[in-house]
């Protein structure tokens, strides 16, 4: 019983409004990422859920029970620090017995829980260490343990992988993902790294400037952002938005568009948007002119001028980076997004 | 590894005013004080001469210097604990968000700025008799006031509620700055695991708040043998010495009674005192306080 | 930085080049420590009187540094000395005398004074006054700030209790009856202050009952003579027996402000805090001679005019000038009318001035008055020490840890261990 529901959710402090009417659901068991720019209100909501925050308006839920102004401690939440807020001077060991020892937990409970934490993120061996003699993943590793050890349902946490290097944090993600489904926890994960958003989500919430942009499972938001903010967003490059005209964007199909299909061209007065790695350098499309490639490996991504616009191909091969070079691109029909002049994605997609 | 001469030299040359200062105005005062405390009273009609252990002998028999060590043994017991607890609540208090608050803060800082011979002569009328402020606070209740400097009983204790009043602000700073070092999440992360707020407290936030009590101790316990000034405005030690201090002892020996050589033997006693209470505390708290 | 000790080369450049100009004048340049024991501001007044002085003897330049009390100033000045910075003349506690001589600091005034005219100078001063600057048959210090105790009453009290204002007491028993007869819940019949000065209150007390406190020579002391030991039992019993003044011991610095609220009736204090009473009171006031036991008596107290030792013969030349100026009738009369202490010698009370001023406030002369029943104060050899341990066992006495008997038994015992050397 922790499914999380969100009603309406408001924060304001005195002018400044952080969070406005977000609502979303969490199923229990599942894994939500909060994804947004910085400032958008993740810390907010999250603190919110914690009761670190006083709500404004609104409702928060977890199960069946509304718990929008219970003391933080009876919430059944516990929390994973974005500094992950260990207690410098007690040791691993009593780091992840302190909230136990709070809430006088007997002891022989104390050490069957303390063993079972410290074997699922391996800390076993440096249980005696204070937080200052530990990595950034051990300490990662510790403040996870002292969240599963409370044996709370709901477990949320502030950007935990911000202050790792790129290879521990792609290891890190691993773990967390793995003990959130075996433990069967239902996290809220803040995060402003799509990786991780799209690797482990079942859910992502993108917020933008404290309201919810659009909320779907992550391939959901990949491949049909609702708007141009979410289009934007996500990726790297992010998708391509275009102003053409609806002869440009006829020419540029890889398949001739029908009649109907025209009209609505014709219509249409916003942006057309496709990702990177649909569009295709060719001999057919549009013309336009390379301005530069950058080589990543295992893939290429080219940056290409048309008339005034700038957009980039993701491409496996290699393409030669002469500044000259003269192409045309083209991509697919199923792959364009249309999106009217407020950015709201046109119902339909493409026709 | 080697330095080069022209390196030494500029090392030398660059440690000199520090050194020149500290041998002249510290080392070689202490070793001038100790010989001289080898030494008997001089005058011109008498000269001074090599005395030995004499003044130490002296010292033993003086029943007012047993009595300045026993008052300044109570003075420190009553003033340290009180006014780091003390800092502490104050600390507490202004560390919260409240309206106001820099002006709290600046009320509970202002008895430190202030020289303590002012401050000795505010609360010389506060406790002078009858017309003394706490005098007339205590007759408009009804209790019927007491001459507070000119009791034995009440004399330390009064010259200690002063002394405690001065130093907590003065202490409640650090408390202040180490407080504001705490991350925030400490205290949200306890409370999501139950914790109190006296459990926290005391499980975190004294804990983490040790380095601090320990350098404020080591200056309490200092000033407790430094500060005398208010005793030459308040009581000057009276009545009977029941608020002499040692140092006030050693100034009074000096230039009250000129006996330079005694006061020497004096002041080699205090030295090894101060320096035994700072090792000692060191040694023995260092290993319990944690540093970040 | 480097200009900075540019800057301090100049300016120490500049200074010596100063201090040349000046010596090559023929300027005698004076400095002069001078402690402030009560209350006003008297610094002013002395600056007046030097700024005069330098007007009247364009060859003379005097530094009159302000040093505290009288025991700061006797620091200082003696710091001053030892430090190798010059001061030829100080105005410092009277009774510094025998530890001055012993630090061989002063000169005698016979080796100095040359003419016929000022050997008579040196008699012009009340001789009362000058038993503190005099032993071993040389003068050492001319009496400057002097003062004797004088009761200080409330005359307004003294009406609300059915007295007669104009009759203050004039023996013990006298003040311990009017005292019974003032004293109410909340107001005092008398207070003799104890911290600060004990043994100058006790002084006058000691010898009302008919016994001085030491001897000329400044080498034997009378605590534990029966009259001084019934002294002492006497202020006690003013506190705990007859309960007309507040038992334990009672504040010097503080004592003037209880008399000005009205908290006490009657209160023994300095003459120098006369005109600040004055000037303050907001009741009709008295002032009287101390009361008898079995004679009147006071001892006499404040500063001397010291000349130092190391000094050349024209520097104690200046200095006699200027110590002859600032004790002449005219000055002394001014300073008495400015700050209470006595005019130091019977021409100043014959000067118009002081003369018309006792005429319209009569009790600027009660302590002139008084002289006749006046003794030395407290000074013997091992002054400091001395005095600390007769402060100590009053103070005892007074807060009830021992009787008078055993605190002055034993407080006479360290004296005479202490002054044995120098009989
Ligand atoms: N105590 C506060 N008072 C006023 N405004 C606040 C307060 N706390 C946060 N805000 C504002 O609320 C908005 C949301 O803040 P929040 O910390 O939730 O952002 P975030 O999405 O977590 O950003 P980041 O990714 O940088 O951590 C921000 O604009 C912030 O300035
Ligand atoms: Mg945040």
């Amino acid at each position: 019983m922790s499914r999380i529901d969100i009603h309406n959710l408001t924060k304001t402090w005195g002018t400044v409004t952080g969070v406005d009417q977000v609502s979303f659901t969490v199923p229990e068991k599942s894994l939500t990422v909060l994804l947004g720019p910085s400032g958008c209100g993740k810390s907010t909501i999250l603190r919110l859920i914690a009761g670190l925050e006083t709500v404004s308006s609104g409702t928060i839920r977890i199960g069946d029970k509304e718990i929008t102004h219970e003391d933080p401690a009876r919430r059944g939440v516990s929390m994973v620090f974005q500094s992950y807020a260990l207690f410098p001077h007690l040791s691993v060991r009593e780091n992840i017995l302190f909230g136990l020892k709070v809430r006088r937990v007997s002891k022989a409970r104390q050490q069957e829980r303390l063993a079972e934490a410290a074997r699922m993120v391996g800390l076993q061996d440096l249980l005696d260490r204070r937080p200052s003699q530990l990595s950034g993943g051990q300490r990662q590793r510790a403040a996870l343990a002292r969240s599963i050890v409370s044996r709370r349902q709901v477990c949320l946490m502030d950007e935990p992988l911000s202050n790792l290097d790129a290879k521990l944090r792609a290891e890190m993600r691993g773990e967390i993902h793995r003990l959130q489904k075996e433990v069967g926890l239902t996290m809220i994960y803040v995060t402003h790294d799509q990786v991780e958003a799209m690797t482990m989500a079942d859910q992502v919430i993108l917020l933008n400037s404290g309201r919810v942009e659009q909320a779907g499972p992550p391939h959901a938001l990949y491949d049909r952002p609702d708007t141009s903010f979410a289009a934007r967003f996500l990726g790297s490059p992010p998708m391509n938005l275009l102003m053409l005209s609806s002869r440009q964007a006829a020419a540029a199909l890889d398949d001739f568009p029908s009649d109907a299909e025209m009209e609505t061209m014709h219509l249409h007065q916003g942006m057309v948007g496709v990702r990177p790695e649909h569009v295709r350098i060719g001999d057919t499309g549009l013309p336009a002119q390379i301005v530069a490639a950058d080589y990543l490996g295992s893939e290429t991504i080219v940056r290409i001028r048309l008339d005034d616009q700038i957009l980039f191909a993701r491409t496996g091969n290699k393409v030669s980076s002469d500044p000259e070079a003269r192409v045309h691109v083209s991509w697919p029909k199923a792959a364009v997004c249309l999106f009217d002049k407020t950015g709201r994605r046109l119902s339909g997609d493409f026709l | 590894m080697q330095l080069p001469r022209k390196n030494h030299v500029h090392a030398w040359l660059l440690l000199m005013p520090a050194a020149i200062l500290l041998i002249a105005f510290t080392h070689y005062p202490t070793v001038t004080t100790v010989v001289k405390s080898l030494f008997s009273k001089g005058t011109a009609i008498r000269p001074s001469q090599f005395t030995g252990l004499d003044n130490y002998r002296m010292m033993i028999e003086d029943p007012v210097f047993w009595k300045v060590l026993g008052n300044n043994l109570w003075f420190a017991l009553g003033t340290i604990p009180t006014s780091i607890a003390l800092a502490i609540v104050m600390a507490l208090f202004v560390n919260r968000a409240l309206p106001g608050r820099s002006l709290v803060r600046m009320a509970y800082f202002t008895p430190t700025i202030l020289p303590m011979i002012a401050v000795a002569n505010i609360w010389l009328f506060f406790y002078t008799p009858d017309i003394g402020l706490i005098d007339q606070i205590l007759t408009a209740v009804g209790i019927s006031g007491r001459n507070w400097l000119g009791d034995p009983a009440t004399v330390l204790p009064a010259i200690m509620v002063m002394t405690i009043w001065k130093e907590a602000g003065f202490f409640m700073i650090f408390y202040l700055a180490a407080m504001q070092n705490i991350p925030p999440e400490l205290k949200e992360a306890a409370r999501l695991e139950g914790a109190g707020r006296w459990t926290y407290f005391f499980r975190v936030m004294f804990p983490l708040l040790m380095p601090t009590t320990l350098f404020v101790f080591i200056n309490a316990v200092l000033n407790s043998f430094k500060l005398v000034d208010h005793l030459f405005v308040l009581t000057k030690g009276g009545p009977d010495n029941a608020s002499n201090l040692l140092l006030y002892y050693i100034f009074e020996t000096a230039f009250s009674y000129f006996e330079t050589h005694y006061a020497a033997a004096l002041t080699v006693v205090l030295l090894v005192l101060l320096a035994a209470m700072a090792l000692g505390q060191f040694f023995i708290l260092d290993k319990r306080v944690h540093y970040r | 930085m480097l200009q900075k000790m540019q800057l301090m080369m100049m300016g120490l450049l500049l200074s010596v080049c100063l201090t040349a100009g000046t010596a090559a004048a023929k300027q005698t340049e004076l400095t002069m420590y001078y402690p402030v024991a009560v209350g006003g501001p008297l610094t002013q007044v002395i600056d007046g009187m030097v700024d005069q002085f330098m007007a009247e003897n364009p060859g003379i330049t005097v530094n009159a540094i302000y040093a505290g009390n009288y025991n700061d100033a006797r620091i200082k000045a003696l710091a001053a000395l030892k430090s190798g910075q010059p001061a030829q003349l100080s105005v410092l506690f009277s009774i510094d005398i025998y530890e001055l001589i012993e630090q061989d600091a002063i000169v005698a005034f016979d080796d100095v004074v040359q003419t016929a005219e000022e050997k008579a100078w040196l008699n012009s001063f009340y001789p009362t006054l000058m038993e503190n600057g005099k032993t071993a048959g040389k003068t050492w210090g001319i009496p400057f700030q002097r003062s004797t105790i004088v009761m200080y009453y409330n005359k307004d009290l003294f009406r609300k209790a059915g007295l007669d204002p104009e009759q203050p007491p004039a023996d013990w028993d006298e003040m311990v009856a009017m005292g019974k007869k003032i004293t109410t819940a909340d107001r005092w019949g008398v207070m003799i202050p104890s911290t600060g000065y004990p043994y100058w209150m006790f002084g006058a007390l000691a010898m009302q009952n008919g016994q001085v406190l030491m001897n000329g020579d400044g080498n034997t002391t009378y605590f534990d003579h029966p009259a001084v030991i019934e002294a002492l039992q006497f202020w006690k019993d003013l506190g705990a027996k007859h309960g007309v003044m507040p038992s334990g011991t009672i504040e010097w610095g503080t004592l003037r402000q209880n008399f000005l609220e009205g908290k006490t009736a009657m209160m023994w204090h300095s003459t120098g805090n006369l005109t600040a009473v004055k000037d303050n009171a907001d009741f009709d006031f008295g002032v009287a001679m101390l009361p008898a036991s079995k004679r009147r008596g006071t001892p006499t107290g404040g500063g001397n005019f010291y000349i130092f030792k190391q000094t050349t013969p024209d520097e104690r030349r200046a200095a006699m000038q200027l110590i002859k100026f600032m004790t002449s009738p005219e000055n002394s009369a001014r300073w008495s009318i400015k700050t209470g202490y006595m005019g130091v010698s019977p021409a100043a009370y014959d000067t118009a001035a002081l003369k018309d001023y006792v005429a319209g406030f009569p009790y600027a002369a009660v302590a002139r008055d008084q002289l006749s029943h006046a003794t030395a104060e407290l000074s013997t050899y091992q002054t400091g020490r001395i005095r600390k341990t007769l402060d100590d066992a009053i103070q005892a006495t007074l807060t009830g840890a021992k009787t008078p008997e055993a605190s002055l038994k034993e407080a006479q015992g360290v004296a005479d261990r202490l002054l044995k050397p120098y009989r």
